[in-house]
């Protein structure tokens, strides 16, 4: 007998431990009701932020939060969160394509300019070059000096600056007439409208511009 | 005169006659160079010739016009001076190289035609003992003034002889050293104007 009552203690002891550790496990899942209420009211704060545009979250963070919301059951005492949570998650779905949409028209709209690009160096490269003997020939048969100029303007553009030395070598002993400028030179081509002299050599700089032309008398 | 003023006397003549022969015997250019060079300040004249066609013309705008009498002043000696006849008097007038370019700029015509022709030496450049090379060249101009309505209202041909120095000179460019001929113009003296 005593040992059958034993047992039933120690049966009936278990069972109470076993009770007892599963309503405590309970216990602390549990949030108390001041920590419920705060979690109520910053969910409130948040999810309305969300649905106004009101914070500075990225959609990543704000799908963040709001999962986190979800992980609180709000459905019996707060049932607007849950219905204001549906709403953010449907906005922020909506968010989410409208980010895709406008990254797509951004990355299609940069591979437009880099085709046009792509054209315009194309075009660019297999546009004859005018080179500075065209350029003398336009300015000696200018119209006008207006026409001429513009084709002086045009020509100064290959070279490093008006400034540029321009030297007329005289014969192959080593004779030349008095150095002059570019835009000197081009001037003096409108004004005299000959040219009596041909290219003889051209030094450019890292750019490619002209920095010394030297000319040889025809 | 004692002895060592005797000595310092013959040293000194020695050096500048020395000197003066190593001068003198700098070599004279060879034909084809000297060529190069006659044809050079023929080229000058010529371009002068352009110049005050342009600077005479009424066509010309004035920036364009300004711009030019600074080149054409270039091509001159800085003293040098233009004569300037007329068949209405006997004497001639010369004027300093810009003042007769900015006159020529203004001259009371409704159009002006300047040419010159027959542009030539008379003497050839000579080579003097500073090592400059002087000549003179000649050329004919014929000047015509019209009016409002066309008409011409004064015309004249005019030879005038101008005096070319050529002088060797160099430079430094680009770390070369470039030896370049200077050509110079100098006075320019009217030696006879007539109608035609």
């Amino acid at each position: 007998m005593l040992k059958q009552l034993k047992n039933v203690i120690m049966i009936a002891m278990i069972a109470l431990v076993t009770i007892c550790g599963s309503t405590s496990c309970n216990s602390s899942k549990k949030l108390s009701k001041k920590e419920y209420k705060a979690k109520v009211e910053q969910a409130d704060k948040d999810l309305n932020a969300i649905l106004n545009n009101e914070t500075e979250w990225t959609l990543e963070e704000q799908q963040a939060r709001i999962e986190e919301m979800k992980q609180i059951d709000f459905s019996k005492k707060n049932p607007e969160i849950m219905e204001m949570i549906e709403r953010a998650e449907a906005k922020l779905a909506n968010d989410f394509a409208e980010r895709d949409r406008i990254a797509q028209e951004r990355l299609a709209e940069e591979q437009r300019k880099a085709e046009e690009q792509r054209l315009r160096e194309i075009e660019e490269q297999n546009k004859p070059k005018t080179s500075l003997t065209d350029y003398f020939n336009m300015i000696i048969n200018a119209k006008d000096a207006t026409a001429a100029n513009k084709a002086i303007n045009q020509a100064l553009d290959l070279f490093e600056s008006p400034d540029a030395v321009v030297l007329i070598r005289l014969n192959n002993y080593g004779d030349y007439d008095k150095p002059t400028t570019a835009a000197n030179y081009l001037n003096y081509l409108k004004d005299q409208k000959k040219l009596t002299v041909g290219i003889d050599n051209i030094k450019y700089n890292a750019e490619n511009k002209i920095t010394e032309l030297e000319l040889i008398k025809k | 005169m004692n002895m060592k003023k005797l000595l310092f006397a013959i040293a000194l003549a020695f050096f500048a006659l020395t000197g003066y022969q190593a001068f003198a015997q700098e070599p004279e250019i060879s034909p084809e160079r000297k060529q190069a060079i006659d044809s050079l300040a023929l080229e000058k004249v010529r371009d002068l010739s352009k110049y005050i066609k342009l600077i005479g013309a009424k066509t010309t705008p004035w920036s364009e016009a300004n711009r030019v009498i600074d080149r054409a002043e270039e091509l001159f000696a800085p003293d040098a001076e233009i004569g300037v006849s007329s068949l209405a008097k006997t004497t001639v007038d010369y004027y300093k190289v810009r003042q007769y370019l900015e006159r020529l700029m203004r001259l009371n015509y409704d159009r002006v035609e300047i040419d010159w022709y027959k542009i030539q030496y008379v003497s050839d450049l000579q080579r003097q003992p500073n090592g400059t090379y002087v000549g003179v060249i000649t050329i004919f101009q014929t000047f015509k003034g019209y009016d409002a309505e066309g008409k011409l209202v004064y015309q004249d041909t005019t030879k005038k002889d101008i005096t070319v120095y050529v002088k060797r000179k160099e430079t430094q460019i680009g770390g070369r050293l470039i030896s370049f001929w200077d050509v110079l113009l100098g006075d320019m003296r009217v030696k006879e104007t007539t109608l035609k």
